[in-house]
C-alpha cells in the first residue's frame, strides 16, 4: 500500500506534554494501578476460589452446562418418552437408549434402559434443546470424578437420582411441561 | 579464619534460603497484582497444616533436584557446565565485601573468647570493595554468554547475546552513577560509605540524579522488568537458559534472583544510608556498640533491603518492557549523559567545598551543612534540569512507520 493511497485513513498520534515526555505521569500511573490490586488482593478481594475448602458460585445454575438428569413428573414417573430425539441430536454419541412399550396410558413408549457416557460428552446442551418433554437436563453439578470408565456411564436409576438430589436447588424450566422454574 | 568461615556459612546459607522464600515472594506478589491468591497450599509434608505455602521452597528445591538432569547432544559440553557454576561463583563472591550489618560487640561463650569487636562483612577492610563487586559483575556476563553459546541452540545465542549486549551497556551509566558516592565517601569501602552517608545524609538525598541512573543500570544489571530482554518469555522462550534442566537450571535462576538481591544491597548500602537510620543506630564513628544498637543496624539494614526488592517486584507489574532498540537508546543516548552530568556537578560542588570551606567534605572535623545544603539544592536543581532536557530531546523515540508527508521516491530509497 503506498502512503497516497487515498483509501488511508491517517489518524494523528496524541502529542505527550512535558510531564509525559518526561514519563512521570505514564510511571505513577503503572504503579498506582498494581498497588491497588495488590491492596485489593490483601483485603481478601481476589478473584480465586479456594476450592475444595470454597465452592463457587454460579451466576445462574441453570444455564450452566454439567451433569445431565431425567426428569421425573408429578407421579414420580419418568418424563423420558424414549422418542431417541436426543441421542439424534448428540454430536458425541453418547446417548444409549433401549425403549419399550410404555405400561402407562398416557404415552407410547418409555425407556427401558437410558444410559450416558459422561465420559464421551462433550456438555454442549444439544439433547437438552432437542427433548420435546423436557425430561433431560443439564444440572450445575460440575465435579464429576470417577475411579474406572464403567463408573462413569450413568443408567437411569443413576440419572433418576440426580434429579431426586438437585431438584430443589434447579427445579425443572418450562413451566408448560410441568416445570416450576420462574 | 574461622571468623570468616563462621561468616561465609552464614551468609551463602542466608542467601541461599533467602533467594528461594524471594520466589514464594516473587510469586505471590504477582498473584496479588493480578487479584489471586498465589501459592497457599504447601506446608508440613504429610500433615494439614499450610503455614500460608511457606513450605513452596523447599518442594520446589526438591522438584528441580528430582528432575531429570538432560544435556542436550548438540552443546559444548565442558563450557555448558562451566557456565552456571561461573555465574553462581560470581554471584556469591560478590558479597564478600557487602556488609550485611555493621559491628557485633565482643563476647565470651565459656573458653571461646572474641576479644575485637566483629565486622559484618566476609572480607572487611577490602579498600578496593566498590572495584570488586564491579568487577565481579562483569565476570557474570561470561556465564551468560558461556551459557548462550555452549547451548548451541538459537534461542540461547539469541538471549545470550541480548543480555551482553545489555550487562555491558549498562554497566557504564552504574559505574558513572558510582563514581559520584565515591567522590561524596572518598572511599571505595562500602562501610566506609555507610559511615560517611551517616554524617553527610543519604546520598540518595545528597545525589538524586546519580540516584536514578544508578537504580536504572542496576535494574538493568539485575535483568528485572522493564529490563528482562534476555529471557523475556513471549519472545525468546527462556533466553539463554532454555537449553539447562534439573539443577543447572535452578543454579542459573538462584544466581538471577543473587544478581537482584545483590543490586539492593547496593542500592541500599551506596544510596539509602545502609544500616543509618537517624536516632535509632547511634554514633555512627564509634568503634564500638552495645547489643542492641547492633542488632537494630542488622534489621534496619535487611528491613531497607526487603523494601527495595519489594519495589523490584512491584515494578515488574507496572512497566512494559523496553524494545531492544530503546534499550539501547535509554543506556547510550540518556543514562550515560546523565551519569556524566552528575559526576562533572558533583566533582564542582565537591571542589567549590574543598576551596571555600577549606576541608573535605569528609574531614573528621565534621560537615559545614550551610555548604553541604548548597551541594543538595545545586545537584537537585542538576537533576530537574538534565532530566527536562533529555525529555525534550526525546532520543528513545524511533519511528519507522510510514508517514503521509513522504513522497513515494523517500519511502522507495528508504527501502
Amino acid at each position: 500500500m503506498k502512503p497516497d493511497d487515498p483509501h488511508i485513513k491517517w489518524i494523528a498520534e496524541p502529542q505527550l506534554g512535558l510531564t509525559g515526555k518526561m514519563y512521570l505521569p505514564l510511571l505513577a500511573q503503572g504503579l498506582t494501578t498494581t498497588f491497588k490490586h495488590i491492596m485489593r488482593s490483601l483485603h481478601g478481594e481476589a478473584v480465586t476460589v479456594s476450592y475444595p475448602e470454597e465452592e463457587p458460585q454460579f451466576a445462574n445454575p441453570q444455564i450452566y452446562r454439567g451433569v445431565h438428569r431425567l426428569n421425573k413428573d408429578a407421579a414420580g414417573r419418568v418424563k423420558c418418552v424414549a422418542c431417541f430425539l436426543c441421542a439424534t441430536a448428540c454430536p458425541a454419541h453418547c446417548i444409549d437408549i433401549i425403549a419399550e412399550e410404555s405400561p402407562w396410558p398416557d404415552r407410547e413408549k418409555y425407556p427401558q434402559s437410558f444410559a450416558i457416557d459422561e465420559l464421551r460428552c462433550i456438555y454442549c446442551g444439544m439433547c437438552e434443546e432437542a427433548c420435546p418433554v423436557d425430561a433431560i437436563e443439564l444440572t450445575s453439578l460440575y465435579n464429576l470424578t470417577g475411579r474406572s470408565r464403567e463408573e462413569m456411564i450413568f443408567d437411569k436409576e443413576k440419572l433418576l437420582s440426580i434429579y431426586d438430589m438437585t431438584k430443589d436447588k434447579e427445579p425443572m424450566q418450562s413451566p408448560a411441561m410441568g416445570g416450576t422454574a420462574t | 579464619m574461622l571468623e570468616a568461615l563462621v561468616k561465609i556459612g552464614l551468609l551463602v546459607g542466608g542467601l541461599m534460603t533467602a533467594a528461594a522464600y524471594f520466589v514464594l515472594l516473587e510469586r505471590r506478589m504477582a498473584a496479588w497484582t493480578q487479584d489471586r491468591i498465589g501459592p497457599n497450599r504447601v506446608g508440613i509434608p504429610l500433615t494439614n497444616i499450610k503455614l500460608w505455602g511457606l513450605g513452596q521452597p523447599l518442594a520446589d528445591g526438591l522438584k528441580f533436584i528430582l528432575k531429570e538432569e538432560y544435556t542436550p547432544a548438540h552443546v559444548d559440553r565442558r563450557l555448558y557446565v562451566l557456565a552456571p557454576l561461573v555465574i553462581l561463583a560470581a554471584a556469591l563472591a560478590t558479597y564478600a565485601v557487602i556488609p550485611f550489618g555493621s559491628l557485633i560487640p565482643s563476647f565470651s561463650i565459656g573458653q571461646f573468647k572474641v576479644e575485637k569487636p566483629i565486622q559484618l562483612t566476609v572480607a572487611p577492610g577490602v579498600d578496593v570493595g566498590m572495584v570488586y563487586v564491579f568487577a565481579l559483575s562483569s565476570i557474570a556476563v561470561y556465564g551468560v554468554i558461556l551459557g548462550g553459546w555452549a547451548s548451541n541452540s538459537k534461542y540461547s545465542f539469541l538471549g545470550g547475546l541480548r543480555s551482553s549486549a545489555q550487562l555491558i551497556a549498562y554497566e557504564l551509566p552504574m559505574g558513572l552513577g558510582i563514581l559520584g558516592v565515591v567522590l561524596a565517601a572518598g572511599s571505595l569501602n562500602l562501610n566506609t560509605i555507610i559511615t560517611a552517608q551517616a554524617q553527610q545524609g543519604w546520598y540518595a538525598f545528597v545525589q538524586p540524579l546519580g540516584f536514578v541512573v544508578f537504580v536504572v543500570a542496576a535494574f538493568a544489571e539485575a535483568a528485572r522488568l522493564p529490563f528482562d530482554l534476555p529471557e523475556c518469555e513471549q519472545e525468546l522462550i527462556g533466553g539463554y537458559h532454555t537449553e539447562y534442566s534439573g539443577m543447572k537450571l535452578i543454579i542459573y535462576l538462584i544466581a538471577e534472583f543473587l544478581h537482584m538481591i545483590t543490586a539492593s544491597f547496593l542500592i541500599v548500602i551506596l544510596f539509602l544510608g545502609g544500616w543509618h537510620l537517624p536516632v535509632l543506630t547511634g554514633d555512627p564513628t564509634a568503634t564500638s556498640i552495645g547489643w542492641v544498637t547492633a542488632i537494630l543496624r542488622i534489621l534496619v539494614l535487611q528491613g531497607k533491603i526487603v523494601a527495595v526488592i519489594l519495589f523490584f517486584m512491584w515494578v515488574r507489574w507496572s512497566w512494559p518492557r523496553f524494545r531492544f532498540d530503546q534499550l539501547m537508546n535509554l543506556a547510550w543516548k540518556i543514562m550515560l549523559p546523565l551519569g556524566l552530568v552528575n559526576l562533572v556537578t558533583l566533582a564542582v560542588l565537591y571542589e567549590a567545598y574543598h576551596v571555600y570551606v577549606g576541608r573535605d567534605v569528609t574531614d573528621p572535623v565534621g560537615v559545614n551543612s550551610g555548604w553541604l545544603l548548597l551541594i543538595v539544592a545545586c545537584s537537585w536543581i542538576a537533576f530537574i534540569a538534565a532530566w527536562i532536557v533529555v525529555a525534550l530531546f526525546n532520543p528513545l523515540v524511533t519511528d519507522n512507520r510510514p508517514r503521509r508527508d513522504l513522497s513515494l521516491t523517500t519511502v522507495d530509497s528508504q527501502i
